[in-house]
């Protein structure tokens, strides 16, 4: 059985990693020389709720990234504003580990190598095409291309290119493979009903910061000082995509975090204006390259999909990570991805595909978040364990617990523990 | 089969164009009045970027320029061979596949200009070598010129499929041409070559003892061969080429084929390799009737796969066009 997954992201790499343990022939299609996509410029790991799903993952089977991760952290149980208990993985390490991992287990990954189009035969897709007319067959796809970008959305809908770590220019822009395939795409939105949100941070190169500053971001991980009066701007928070973190708070501080780089929690900070603030005097952003002036925009590009992770009206393309719905981060691709993976394989092996069970968080917002996509409220609203309201939910409804135990015990009385593990072919 | 979609001139000086201006753009989705990106064929520029820097408005076309005549060679009564100097920036423009100009007489006219191809460059003498072959009254009225002439360019659709040449390196090539249309093979040879491409040309002799074009292969290190390949009578490949070909490719590996004739030389060769060997790509000239080369006058419109496209502008597989009968394209 061959599964052909396109996109390597996060979500990317746990489908093809999951569909890698069920036994299949999996081949991973990356338009880049990186895996990880946003991932490589992202880092923060198990801050509130996403705690809670990276423990049901790990007690479902699905511990492989999450182990890496663990190896490549920097800074384990930090707080910062209306998050606790996060951990930040170093950005700068991330994907060569990643890649080296998916490779031992004979992942055939195709670098640079963009998918631009899809053969197609009433709902079944025969192949895809990439853009040198190369077909590449697969019993089963996997989309985790993504939402985000190319450069021509983010001048529709943002303020421009920023030059962001996905590379378009590159590399070539991505290309909604469901939509060739004659699927509609949803596209998220803001509260004012512009199409889209804005990536809501940026990296800053550690080293052009002062010593005391990096200093407290070693010892800490964070770091936060006041924005200047004129420089505090709360409307820039309802363009963010990450929710969970368009709090006052965000608007009223510099927050950093150390990722490696000194993430910044803001989706643009006029340069000027950032070298204004004491230590920043000789700052410069590291991703995006323009990210004085702009962000990506992302939420462009989502397939209609099932619970199961298939997408409505197709029989054999499942999707995962942001191009599955409005999910914010690693943990949410991580879960997302994976079930696509498992998933994909039940699916050719003429098995029900299952879904994961409400009573668990990583259940309950895929299940949520498709509900939510319904409406156009829905539409506005970003789904993550790290915040905003689905973080909330969880805690009504009693899925948030950092007792590792508890959440061990549950997933066995489930009895699904480690299914992520068994191999089905 | 996979239809590629590729605008020649996407990401070149001259994009964007008109067709974007006037969200008819060959590409780029965002604009063809649409609002997402679809981007099928990325050439390193945001279209949609490229214009709104631009005003909104379309880059400038190309021009007429006079330029001067270097040389003339009547190789015979209706065969003739110009070298033109150009400015050194035209003539490493022209140095690509599929590279032609207008050329009309001075004082003449817009609609005199017509399209040749460009056999030849040679950046010392700053001067590009085009074979004219008088086939009616523009190039009659060419023909008459003999110290200067009008040119624009530089464009590159004369070969349809280039993307199967393009990153061809260190393996081996077949060129078929027939008459004045194998002169852009000349070109492509050069270009192949750079990439250390073994070419092997077969041309057909038609009414000489040797195609016009065969010592300009012969300067790139081609291995040129003039036999008789069509049967112009009966429209049949000759017993002789059949042999040929059949015994090239089954013993040796060719990846692409680039045939070099008119429209029933393309088709008929096309379809006999296709048919015994389908794994070959095949480059084609161009040789649809073009007059304003911008994409706006319509006469080079074709119907491929029940859409039509400009083929001045717009690349397509060779195999799709010439596999087909005209009625289901």
């Amino acid at each position: 059985m061959r599964v052909v997954v396109v996109g390597g992201g996060w979500a990317g790499c746990a489908a093809a990693l999951q569909a890698k343990k069920c036994g299949a022939d999996v081949i991973l299609i990356e338009r880049t020389d990186m895996l990880l996509g946003l991932g490589n410029v992202g880092g923060i790991m198990r801050n509130n709720g996403r705690y809670t799903a990276a423990e049901e993952l790990i007690a479902l089977g699905a511990d492989d990234l999450f182990n890496i991760i663990e190896k490549c952290t920097r800074h384990k149980n930090i707080d910062f504003p209306g998050h606790k208990h996060a951990d930040l993985y170093d950005v700068t390490i991330i994907e060569a580990n990643v890649r080296r991992y998916l490779l031992s287990l004979g992942v055939d990954i195709k670098f640079e190598t963009r998918a631009v189009d899809v053969d197609i035969e009433k709902n079944h897709i025969n192949a895809i095409y990439l853009q040198d007319g190369q077909r590449i067959e697969g019993d089963v796809y996997i989309e985790t291309t993504g939402s985000t970008g190319p450069m021509g959305n983010c001048i529709r809908y943002g303020k421009g290119c920023s030059m962001c770590i996905l590379r378009c220019p590159s590399y070539g822009p991505r290309v909604s493979l469901s939509q060739r395939a004659g699927v509609e795409d949803i596209l998220g939105m803001r509260d004012d009903g512009v199409f889209g949100a804005m990536s809501g941070s940026c990296k800053l190169d550690k080293n052009s910061l002062s010593e005391e500053i990096r200093k407290e971001l070693d010892e800490k991980g964070v770091y936060i000082t006041d924005v200047p009066e004129e420089d505090i701007h709360p409307e820039k928070l309802k363009m963010k995509v990450c929710q969970q973190y368009a709090l006052k708070d965000f608007a009223e501080k510099v927050i950093l975090l150390d990722t490696g780089h000194a993430k910044l929690m803001t989706s643009y900070y006029p340069l000027e204006n950032l070298r204004k603030l004491k230590g920043f005097e000789n700052v410069r952003f590291i991703d995006p390259y323009a990210g004085g002036r702009a962000n990506s925009i992302r939420y462009l590009s989502m397939a209609p999909r099932d619970n199961t992770m298939k997408v409505v009206g197709l029989d054999n393309l499942f999707v995962g990570g942001e191009k599955s719905g409005l999910f914010v981060g690693h943990t949410e691709a991580i879960a997302t991805g994976t079930l696509a993976g498992y998933n994909a394989v039940r699916s050719v092996m003429g098995l029900k595909c299952i879904e994961l069970p409400p009573t668990l968080a990583v259940g309950d917002i895929i299940k949520y978040e498709n509900e939510g996509k319904n409406n156009k409220n829905g539409l506005t609203k970003r789904y993550t364990f790290a915040g905003s309201e689905y973080f909330e939910r969880m805690k009504n409804l009693g899925l948030y617990t950092t007792d590792i135990e508890e959440i061990r015990r549950k997933v066995k009385k489930l009895l699904i523990d480690g299914i992520f593990k068994e191999k089905l072919i | 089969m996979y239809r590629f979609v590729e605008c020649i001139d996407a990401g070149s000086d001259f994009c964007p164009c008109h067709l974007a201006e006037k969200g008819e753009c060959i590409i780029c989705s965002q604009l063809q009045n649409k609002v997402f990106c679809d981007c099928l064929y990325w050439k390193g520029t945001c279209i949609y970027q490229e214009l709104l820097n631009n005003g909104n408005k379309a880059k400038k076309n190309r021009e007429y320029k006079k330029f001067d005549i270097v040389s003339i060679n009547k190789i015979r009564d209706d065969l003739h061979l110009y070298e033109v100097k150009l400015t050194n920036y035209l003539v490493r423009e022209l140095d690509n596949f599929g590279a032609f100009v207008f050329i009309k007489r001075p004082q003449h006219p817009d609609y005199f200009g017509t399209p040749i191809s460009i056999m030849d460059v040679d950046y010392e003498k700053s001067t590009v070598t085009m074979l004219i072959k008088i086939h009616g009254v523009k190039t009659k009225d060419i023909v008459e010129c003999s110290e200067n002439i009008m040119l624009k360019g530089p464009y590159w659709n004369g070969i349809q499929g280039q993307r199967f040449l393009r990153n061809l390196k260190d393996t081996n090539v077949l060129i078929l041409g027939r008459g004045v249309a194998a002169s852009p093979g000349v070109l492509a040879t050069r270009r192949l070559k750079i990439n250390g491409n073994n070419i092997k040309v077969m041309l057909d002799k038609g009414r000489s003892q040797e195609n016009a074009c065969t010592l300009y292969y012969k300067k790139y290190g081609a291995d040129v061969e003039n036999i008789n390949i069509i049967n112009y009578k009966t429209k049949n490949l000759t017993d002789d080429f059949v042999d040929k070909i059949d015994d090239l490719i089954n013993k040796e590996e060719v990846p692409v084929i680039l045939t070099a004739g008119d429209d029933d030389f393309n088709r008929l060769i096309i379809n006999y390799i296709y048919k015994r060997n389908n794994k070959i790509y095949f480059a084609s000239v161009n040789n649809h009737i073009m007059c304003c080369g911008e994409g706006v006058c319509g006469s080079c419109q074709i119907k491929l796969s029940g859409k039509y496209i400009r083929s001045c502008k717009q690349q397509y597989n060779p195999i799709e066009y010439y596999l087909m009968e005209d009625g289901n394209r």
